[in-house]
């Protein structure tokens, strides 16, 4: 039995850290991408500014206004204020229930809306994180490269780049161990992960122990991440 | 002829004027100290003749070379200023080094860069010797291999000077280069740019020292809401003032 049982739990492991590493694959760039998108700052009305100032009055506010950086904080807003199963939910039914069209009728649909939801949504945390280790690099440290004739390139990848690496290192590795447990949710969709796994001995079986038995694999992967995180902050830890 | 001239200079923040019609000239191996209260473009000039802000008007002259006009966008592009940076060094008032780098690679960093652009006119090696030999002249042989955070705050400064002088100069700024530090810190820094002067560096030194100003420059010049009210001899300005605000503003730290 407990060997079935294992071999059972493999699989869903194997579910699991598909999703796991297909998330990081693309979450990882995108949220970069989304970061840049909420820092920037252009501003197509700044015209209106000419020739006169009224503080307050809505030419001003039109004249200041980012819509680049405004769309994209809005839609971080609402990724990171709802639930992800409630995002899984929408992105896997929304398209059979709103348009009549189920476009994840093929054999691993599931397992693309799956992913694609968790790359929304983890994207929109990392971005976060990637623009305060941005914004957390003081003004200073660049003007300090411009004023020693660095150019642009020199300065981000002599000077500011490592230290944005040891800004983001500490709350990624706390959003990527979040992101192991959230796997579970994929038995949402009914994909077959560790937690739907184990639970299905309790209805054919009638045991409880594989239920039990999933905390390990989580224990163990969680575990060798946190060791592969305290490494690199070790590495990281020698300049402050 | 002067090393720099700075010809009315005009710098404005959106609606506020910061500098207003700023001229002034410093001759070879001079040492120029600006004093002022606070928010009166202390800062501000020192960020525009090191590009780090762009005035509205005015021009600056280094060696007889015009290197900025405001009214000629070619001197406003990057790689022009680039270069003519160079022909300035800043030291900041709360250092500013890199933390990822030894107090050593600081030094050398901008250097080693520079001289692999140009086609490695010199070696890593030679770069080293000359930055360690700088960090001598500050006083932190011992301390070269030593990353800012094992640093105190004189220390600190100390590397970042040694940092701006590596890239050789012709005129080396200090903003504040003292306001960050603990009193008991500040003499050894002062130490190290009184030696500087004594050397014949050319300098601008924004400073709140008022015996250093005194002492170490050649030229004093005082400022008051984005213009120069009186420039002259240290202790012309600073022992016998002529100017009414001059006089409240040297009373007022006389006070404390
Ligand atoms: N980037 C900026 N945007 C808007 N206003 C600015 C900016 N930088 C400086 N100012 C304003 O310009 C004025 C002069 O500032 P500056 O920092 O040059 O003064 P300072 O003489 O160096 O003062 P302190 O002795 O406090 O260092 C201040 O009123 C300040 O608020
Ligand atoms: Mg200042």
């Amino acid at each position: 039995m407990f060997w079935t049982v294992t071999l059972s739990l493999l699989k869903g492991l194997g579910a699991a850290t598909q999703l796991f590493f297909l998330t990081l694959l693309f979450a990882l760039p995108l949220g970069l991408v989304i970061a840049f998108g909420s820092m920037n700052k252009w501003q197509p009305f700044r015209f209106l500014l000419y020739g006169q100032e009224h503080p307050g009055s809505v030419t001003s506010w039109l004249a200041g206004w980012r819509p680049i950086s405004w769309i994209t904080n809005v839609v971080v807003w609402i990724i990171r204020g709802t639930p992800l199963m409630l995002q899984l939910i929408i992105i896997f039914y929304g398209p059979g229930l709103w348009f009549d069209n189920n476009i994840w009728a093929f054999s691993s649909g599931r397992m693309f809306a799956c992913t694609l939801a968790f790359v929304i949504n983890y994207a929109c945390y990392f971005s976060v994180i990637y623009r305060g280790g941005i914004e957390g690099v003081p003004v200073g440290q660049r003007e300090a490269g411009e004023v020693l004739g660095m150019t642009r390139r020199q300065i981000f990848f002599k000077i500011t780049l490592l230290q944005m690496v040891k800004r983001v290192v500490p709350p990624m590795s706390n959003e990527i161990i979040t992101l192991v447990k959230d796997t579970s949710l994929a038995r949402i969709i009914a994909i077959t992960e560790l937690i739907k796994a184990g639970e299905a001995f309790m209805k054919s079986d009638g045991i409880t122990w594989p239920l039990f038995y999933t905390a390990v694999y989580y224990l163990l992967f969680v575990g060798i991440l946190t060791i592969l995180f305290n490494r690199l902050e070790r590495k990281l830890s020698y300049f402050r | 002829m002067s090393i720099l001239e700075v010809s009315h200079i005009e710098k404005h923040f959106g609606a506020t004027q910061v500098l207003t019609d700023i001229s002034f000239s410093l001759e070879k191996g001079q040492a120029l100290s600006i004093i002022g209260s606070s928010g009166s473009g202390k800062t501000t000039l020192l960020r525009c003749l090191n590009f780090l802000e762009t005035p509205d008007r005015g021009t600056i002259s280094v060696n007889g070379t015009p290197i900025f006009d405001a009214a000629d966008s070619t001197t406003k592009s990057e790689a022009e200023i680039r270069q003519k940076r160079l022909h300035f060094g800043l030291v900041f008032q709360n250092f500013n080094l890199f933390p990822q780098y030894t107090a050593l690679q600081n030094v050398t960093l901008a250097r080693e860069l520079l001289s692999k652009e140009q086609g490695g006119g010199e070696t890593k090696a030679e770069i080293e010797t000359a930055g360690r030999e700088l960090l001598a002249q500050m006083g932190l042989a011992d301390r070269a291999d030593h990353y800012p955070h094992q640093l105190s705050g004189g220390q600190q400064q100390r590397v970042a000077i040694a940092r701006a002088l590596a890239l050789q100069p012709d005129i080396l700024c200090f903003d504040e280069p003292t306001s960050a530090l603990d009193p008991e810190l500040t003499g050894e820094v002062l130490k190290v740019i009184r030696s500087l002067a004594e050397k014949k560096t050319t300098m601008i030194i924004v400073t709140h020292e008022m015996a250093f100003a005194r002492d170490v420059a050649d030229q004093v010049i005082f400022m008051d809401g984005g213009v120069i009210v009186e420039q002259g001899d240290p202790h012309q300005v600073i022992d016998h003032p002529r100017e009414e605000r001059t006089k409240q503003f040297l009373s007022r730290y006389a006070e404390n």
